[in-house]
This record gives C-alpha cells, structure tokens and sequence, in this order.
C-alpha cells in the first residue's frame, strides 16, 4: 500500500508547483451564480423524477453488487447489502443514481475541458507531502463513505437535496458535517495550508 | 402538467435512466464551474480562506426550496409526493460527524470526488477508492450496528412539521440564515484575505 | 431609485430576490395544498362525473379477470357490507375515511358503494383535493351483481348480444356468480364470497406495486 503511493506519488512530483500557479490564475464563476444553477439542476431533479440528486448510492450499489457476486449467501443475510441489490426482476445496477453519477462524470469532464481545467495532478496544500495526501485521501474517503452510509446520505443526496425539501435529519446531518469539520480542520491544517 | 412528472407516469423507468444521465451531467458541470473538483478549494472553506462550499451549497439549497415551495404553493408540484428520506437522528448526527471529519481529512465529498476524478486528480481517485472501502467496511459491520443504524426513527419530519411552524415560514427563515451565512462569510473572507496580505508585507 | 438598482452588484441582487421571495414566503401558504376544499361555485356547477370519469362493471371485470395491478379499487362502504362481499382487489376505505387515506394523488383511482351516491360524492371530493386519475363505477355494486354475477340471457336477442352473453357467462363463473339463462329472473340471495387473499390488500406507499426503490443518496 505504502510503495503503491509512493509510485503515484513519484509520476507527479513534478506537477507541485504547477498546481499552485494554476490555482491563482484560474478564475472560478461566482459561487452565487454557480449555487443558482446547481440549484436549478436539482430543482429539475425534483420536478421531473420527484427525488433529488445523490453520490454515495452508487457507489453502495457498485459495492453491494460486487459482494453479492462473490459471495451470494452473505449478502442475502445482510439487510444493508439487500436494499442495494432489490430483486431478482430488475438488474440492480439499471439504477437512477448509477445513471447520475457516471453523467456527473462526464459533465464535470466536458466542465473541465472547456475551461482547460482537465489536468493530471495531486490536489494537496504546500506544506505536505504527496504521499501524506494520498494516504489521508484514501482515509478521508473511507470515513466518508461510512459516516454517509450510517447518515443514509452524503452531501449531494443529504445536505443538498434533503435540505432543499426541509427534511429534519438532512438539516442536522448537515449541521454535523461542517461541525466535524470544522473540529478536525485544526488538526489538518498541515495538509492544507 | 403534473410533477414530479415521473409520479405521475409521463414516461417509464428506461427514459428516467436517460433523465438521470442528463441531470447527472448537469450537476457534474454546476460542480465543475463553481470549482468543487478541487480538494484545496473545499478545503479553504474548513480555515475560511475561501468559502464557495458554503455560498454554493446555500445557494442551491435555497433556490431548489424556493422553487420547490412556490410550485407546489400554485398547485404545479405535489410536494406529498417528493420524496423525503427518513429521519434517523442519532445516526445522522453520527454519521455527520464522521462525514465531517472525512470531508477535512480527504478534501472531498462523493459527489466532489467524482468531478475531480474526472478532471485528472488522482488524490480524488484514492479518495474514491477509500470511500468504496469504507462502504464496504460498514457494509460487514452492519449486523452488529444495525440496531443504532435503526435507532432514533422519526418517519419522513420536515422542519416545519418538527417545530409546528408553517412551511412557508421556514422558508423565510432559512432564506434569513442564508443570507446571513453569505454576509458573514464574505466578511470572513475579506478579513483572511487582509491578514494574509499583512502576513505578507 | 433607478440608479439605486443598478449600482447593486450582482449579489446583492441575488439576495434582494431571495430576500423578496422569502417575504412572500411568509404569505404564500400551505405547499401542500391543506386540507381545506377550497370550491368555486361555477366549478361545483361544471363539474359533474363525465363518462370519461366512468368506468363500466364489464370494464372493470375484464381488467380483474387480466390481473392488471395498475389503479385502487376503493370500495366507499363500511366494514360489514365489505366482508360480507366485495369485488375482488378491493380496499375497504369508509367514505369518512377518505380525506386521511393514503391515497396519493398520482394513482388510478376506481370508487364505488351499491350505487352511484356515495361513489359521487366521494368523487368529488378527491377531485377537489386535486387528485387527477378519479373514476367512478358505473352503477356501482347493484349493476356489478346485474350484469357481471348475474348477467340475464338476452330475450330474442341479435348475434353479438348472444355472443356477448356467453362471455359474460364465464365471466360470471369467474366471479362466483352465475349467469340467468330463464325468463323468470331467479334472484340468488345468497352471495359467493371470493376468496379473500386478494381483497385484504396491505396498504403500500408505492402506487405502481412495484419494489419500493430506494430514492435517497
């Protein structure tokens, strides 16, 4: 694991400075403007599929359907695992939400290319080492992913699309997030600025 | 016209697939634009440096609520409908945190991440990986947790059914706290940005 | 004043809108449309149960015969007549119980009492709480024992009444009834009642009867 990022890492060493430089030179839209239109994309979301938008479902779904091939009988004892996989009648990964992400990739790709924004790199702040950053990534995404599952949601489906509908849980959920944050921000200070 | 169109059958569950997709690429460049692929941008907003998570996210939240209220007030959306995730409190203020803790400690959130795998970062597809791992993890551990998992249940409660307050009032409330948020935000940045350039001189 | 608007920057005018819609918020209601039946009058004389809000007993015989799973079939009486006998696929909602039913607003909804009475009413009612798929048993249960349990053989009649006859005979069968082949109407008192595993249905939230999907993150 270590010597896996320590490969990564080494391809794009040189990249550092790049990234730095492009940060101050990219402007981004305004964020108000920016806020409007994701709005706008999840009030679409509402109107025409009356749900919101999500990200961590997928990704349960991609997880739960590759256990469910490995080892059937443990997935069907596992109530988290069955909800990913539903029936037999429908194929699990024919999902809305598997639908939305891989079209969130590629937006955010065309995004990305128009504004000449595509670029291979490891975001990370001055003060710390590559290799540190991809450790604390994969540690990162790991307690996201399960404090999203315990909170049946992330960001997207939670804060954005159940704060729009005023849902209570979504409201705390959300209240939690940027407290946990802000907590932890302190002791991460080093990777970041 | 009808919405949420899907619920009430103006077109079946393959089209909604293709719907997703497009919503999906939607969202993916609203993300993009606003500089979310970026572990570093989100990050600022945990030191104050710079705070678009918060103008975005706000932004959004209250621009769907708004259109969301005022449809369903002239009779276009049924907002019975819509749906409303269940309440779990302890979890999801559990879950929260950690969430929280995640977000600072890998710079990204799902749906971030996904933008930023697309743009080329290989922290974000590290980050994938870890959540993928971290479903998975939960996933094995959920006989023994599935009691908390469970616990707290409150049914689908809005804010204003929560505090028995009108829905509409809740919305001018949150639209107050937005712009509350933003002001103070902008402020917060302003103070940042001339610390830093003191710090500099 | 003009110049006042033109000087804010951008967001500030984002927050003016979203400050003024808020406002309006304030006043603006109930989004989910209340309890209350707000009715206009020259609506109450307008509107009347079209035919295209009815539904015919050989109709609806036919879509239970074919299993078809895609509307509520709501039987407006109380209690005891329902267990004594209903059509199949049936769910008992009492005509008082109607405003706090789970029905949503989406879904196909068939009603209907011994006659058209209650069924209009109950019509009505859904309609002005703007529930869109609202119908109406055409003569309720009375015609459903008349022409679908017991249907009465045509007296002198054409091919195609004959025709339809003996489909109506099995169709009959079907239901436990039994068709009328004399002249002299021989009223069977005494009601089958189906078997009941269909009738008894459990209250689901999803109006297609399809698996409950996941809608969250």
């Amino acid at each position: 694991m270590i010597s896996l990022t320590k490969i990564l890492t080494h391809a794009f060493e040189k990249d550092e400075s790049h990234v730095h430089i492009e940060m101050k030179e990219k402007p981004y839209s305004n964020p108000y403007l920016v806020g409007v239109g994701l709005g706008l994309v999840l009030l679409a979301a509402f109107v025409i599929m009356g749900r919101g938008l999500g990200a961590s479902g997928a990704l349960s779904t991609a997880v739960a359907v590759t256990v469910n091939k490995i080892a059937p009988e443990h997935t069907s004892q596992n109530n988290f695992y069955k909800e990913y996989i539903g029936d037999e009648n429908t194929n699990p990964l024919m999902d809305w939400l598997i639908f939305q992400t891989l079209g969130v990739l590629v937006g955010g790709f065309i995004s990305g290319i128009i504004s000449h924004r595509v670029k291979k790199g490891i975001e990370k702040g001055p003060r710390i080492s590559s290799k540190m950053r991809l450790i604390y990534a994969f540690v990162g995404g790991g307690l996201l992913g399960y404090g999203a599952k315990l909170a049946r949601g992330c960001m997207s489906g939670q804060a954005l699309s159940g704060g729009a509908v005023l849902n209570l849980g979504s409201w705390a959920f959300m209240m939690m997030v940027f407290a946990g944050g802000y907590a932890a921000a302190y002791f991460m200070r080093r990777q970041w600025i | 016209m009808n919405a949420p169109l899907f619920k009430f059958e103006y077109f079946n569950t393959d089209v909604s697939l293709i719907i997703a997709f497009a919503i999906g690429i939607a969202f993916g460049i609203a993300l993009e634009k606003g500089g979310f692929g970026r572990a570093t941008i989100l990050a600022s907003q945990f030191y104050f440096t710079n705070m678009r998570v918060l103008k975005v996210m706000f932004t959004a939240i209250v621009t769907a609520m708004l259109g969301l209220y005022f449809l369903s007030v002239v009779g276009f959306v049924d907002l019975s409908l819509i749906y409303l995730t269940q309440t779990n409190m302890l979890p999801m203020i559990v879950g929260g945190l950690i969430a929280g803790v995640g977000f600072v400690i890998g710079g990204y959130c799902p749906g971030t991440s996904m933008v930023a795998v697309a743009t080329g970062k290989i922290d974000a597809v590290v980050y994938v990986i870890g959540m993928v791992f971290g479903i998975f993890i939960f996933g094995e551990m959920f006989p023994s947790i599935e009691n908390f998992f469970n616990s707290g249940f409150m049914g689908s409660v809005t804010l204003p059914a929560y505090f028995n307050l009108s829905y509409g009032f809740v919305v001018f409330l949150v639209v107050l706290m937005a712009i509350g948020a933003f002001a103070a935000a902008e402020w917060g940045e302003k103070k940042m940005a001339a610390k830093a350039g003191k710090e500099k001189q | 004043m003009k110049k006042f608007f033109s000087n804010l920057t951008t967001n500030q005018k984002l927050g003016g809108v979203a400050l003024v819609l808020g406002i309006m918020a304030l006043f603006a209601g109930d989004p989910y449309g209340g309890t209350t039946i707000k009715v206009n009058e020259k609506d109450i004389a307008l509107s009347t149960v079209g035919n295209s809000d009815k539904v015919s007993v050989t109709e609806l015989a036919d879509w239970i015969i074919k299993d078809r799973a895609d509307f509520e079939l709501i039987d407006l009486r109380s209690e005891e007549k329902y267990n004594e006998y209903t059509i199949p696929n049936s769910q008992c909602i009492p005509l008082l119980q109607l405003s706090a039913s789970e029905l949503q607003r989406n879904q196909k909804i068939i009603l209907f009492s011994d006659d058209d009475v209650a069924s209009s009413q109950a019509w009505f009612i859904l309609k002005s709480k703007n529930y869109k798929g609202v119908y109406i048993l055409d003569g309720g249960l009375n015609k459903w024992k008349e022409n679908v349990l017991f249907p009465k053989a045509p007296i002198n009649g054409s091919k195609d009444e004959l025709v339809q006859f003996e489909k109506m005979k099995e169709v009959a069968k079907y239901f436990g009834g039994q068709a009328q082949t004399d002249s002299s109407i021989t009223e069977n008192t005494t009601l089958i009642k189906l078997p009941t595993s269909t009738t008894t249905k459990t209250k689901t939230t999803t109006p297609t009867g399809k698996k409950k999907k996941r809608e969250g993150c």
